[in-house]
């Protein structure tokens, strides 16, 4: 199965962090916006649709910001799929260029938070797991105590994860944290849920990130020719229900976002240069890049900590920071990771450029649904 | 055993915070069991999610358990009283995990595989006052029973 590209005709973000409260959603959505229309020298009047990705932005948070950014009257699409969510516009704006019925469109990934979530996020209350007692934290500490147990890994290992994203984003500035840690600060951070503290644990953020995307024609409308990234497909699973007392980090949920990502895009796994990972805490990106099969399983850990998926390692992992480092304004993490793909694959990363990327994966994972092995996991495969 | 929570006085207005989800007289879990392939899940599903068979039968799980991982969780959302210790169940008999929190030793004790057995936990009390009850697990490795 192939759908066309969507090319990407340009990026823009606002720097991740906690900003005060007259940095609203709709003004950090409009800068964002304005920034990737200027990268691609469009003017609004090009676009045919905008696509936005949020969780807390509340009803038509889409339509708020058409209003204030001038494509009001143009088709809005709010897309929530939690921590998922930006890729998840970012997907269902190739669907719709792949479809034909767009040119050229407009994909936001934004979140206010700083303002209305505290102490972490949880599952929806409804859930069984909400009632349990259950946060974001605790499943993935539950995660990396039974990885130690299983294949040997380290504690020291697990927070190599941090130290290596915090050192990526000392080069980007749009990362919200841009200088480095080392492994005692990580160890010695306070205790969230154990075995993590608070260093590997993606921190709560504000901020947008926007992707313009294109089919041949609309490059054509915008002037542009057909030599930049482009975004070969977007894999879309949900968890499944989980049966049996089998491996706690199996992944299979991981392994099926890969699977459909290698069939969209004709991609394969062993041609991916570089990795955005959904590193909401550290050993996220250790266990969801060996579910992908990008890294052998049980050796995830020992390759963050021996540089494997350090800029200039085997594999690069997050360049730009990651979650843990960039910041992590969940609706808006997905366009984010675009962002960063698209300037890799460009060449224009400066300080945390992969040399020579080519071929590129953005993974999200987004939410936890009582007694699957997750909510909706993205898979966004890119080439140069 | 069970615990003094479930006594008798109590127990006639008591009942479980979640329809379908445990029984309290005896405590017992409520999950299903898929006819086809005897795959047992918890909570109770209308479908077997390992074989998609629609036949399944109600059963009450095994309240004994082991702890196949765990976290004490120290900061959560300011409505959450820290810390508490939140683990994955495994029940063997019944090849069923499902996450509870555990009880009966500090959380520096916990360990993987210990032994726990199901109890009842307080989930406060609904509109006409009647004691809402949860579950949760209290470690069985030295206790008397």
């Amino acid at each position: 199965m192939s759908l066309a590209p969507a090319h990407v005709a340009g990026v823009g973000m606002t720097r991740f962090g906690k900003y005060p409260a007259d940095v609203t959603l709709e003004s950090m959505a409009v800068t964002a916006a304005r920034s990737a229309l200027a990268d691609a020298g469009a003017e609004l009047s090009a676009v045919d649709g905008l696509y936005v990705g949020h969780v807390f932005g509340g009803p038509v948070a889409g339509q708020r910001i058409a209003a204030r950014l001038g494509l009001d009257g143009r088709p809005v699409s709010n897309l929530e799929n939690y921590c998922a969510s930006g890729a998840t516009a970012i997907r269902e704006a190739w669907i719709a260029l792949s479809a034909g019925l767009h040119d050229v469109v407009l994909v936001i990934g934004v979140e206010k938070m700083t303002d209305r979530i505290a102490g972490g996020v949880r599952p929806d209350p409804g859930d069984l797991d909400a009632a349990i007692g259950y946060v974001m934290a605790a499943g993935h500490a539950m995660s990396a105590r039974r990885y130690m147990a299983d294949h040997g890994a380290t504690r020291d290992q697990i927070a190599a994860v941090a130290v290596k994203n915090h050192a990526h984003s000392v080069h980007n500035p749009f990362a919200q944290y841009q200088k480095p840690i080392t492994l005692a600060q990580v160890l010695d951070a306070r205790p969230i849920a154990e075995p993590l503290g608070l260093l590997d644990c993606s921190p709560i953020s504000d901020g947008a990130a926007a992707v313009l995307l294109c089919t041949r024609s609309g490059l054509r409308r915008l002037g542009l020719d057909a030599t930049g990234p482009r975004v070969r497909g977007v894999g879309l699973v949900s968890g499944s229900v989980q049966t049996g007392l089998n491996d706690l980090n199996a992944e299979d949920v991981s392994h099926r976002a890969g699977q459909e990502a290698w069939r969209l895009s004709e991609v394969g796994p062993d041609d991916i240069d570089v990795v955005e990972m959904h590193d909401c805490f550290t050993i996220a990106e250790i266990v969801r890049m060996e579910g992908l099969g990008l890294v052998p399983r049980g050796r995830g850990a020992a390759w963050a900590a021996d540089g494997e998926t350090a800029l200039g390692g085997r594999l690069p992992v997050n360049p730009s920071g990651g979650l843990l480092s960039r910041g992590h304004p969940v609706g808006a993490t997905g366009a984010a990771q675009v962002c960063e793909l698209t300037w890799q694959l460009r060449g224009a990363a400066g300080g945390r450029q992969v040399d020579g990327a080519r071929a590129a994966l953005a993974y999200c994972k987004g939410g936890t649904v009582n007694g699957t092995d997750g909510g909706s996991v993205t898979t966004v495969v890119m080439t140069a | 055993m069970p615990p003094a929570e479930t006594s008798s006085s109590t127990a006639t207005r008591a009942r479980p915070f979640r329809d379908g989800l445990l029984t309290l007289q005896p405590l017992r879990l409520l999950g299903s069991r898929c006819t086809a392939c005897d795959c047992a899940v918890f909570p109770a599903r209308t479908f077997c999610p390992a074989c998609r068979a629609a036949t399944v039968d109600p059963v009450e799980l095994s309240p004994v358990g082991r702890v196949h991982s765990f976290t004490v969780v120290r900061q959560a959302p300011p409505d959450v009283e820290v810390p508490y210790t939140l683990a994955w169940i495994d029940l063997p008999t019944d090849r069923v995990r499902l996450m509870a929190q555990v009880v009966g030793v500090p959380p520096e004790e916990v360990t993987l595989d210990m032994p726990v057995e199901l109890e009842p936990a307080p989930f406060g009390v609904d509109d006409t006052g009647s004691e809402l009850v949860g579950f949760r697990f209290r470690t069985s490795a030295g206790v008397s029973s």
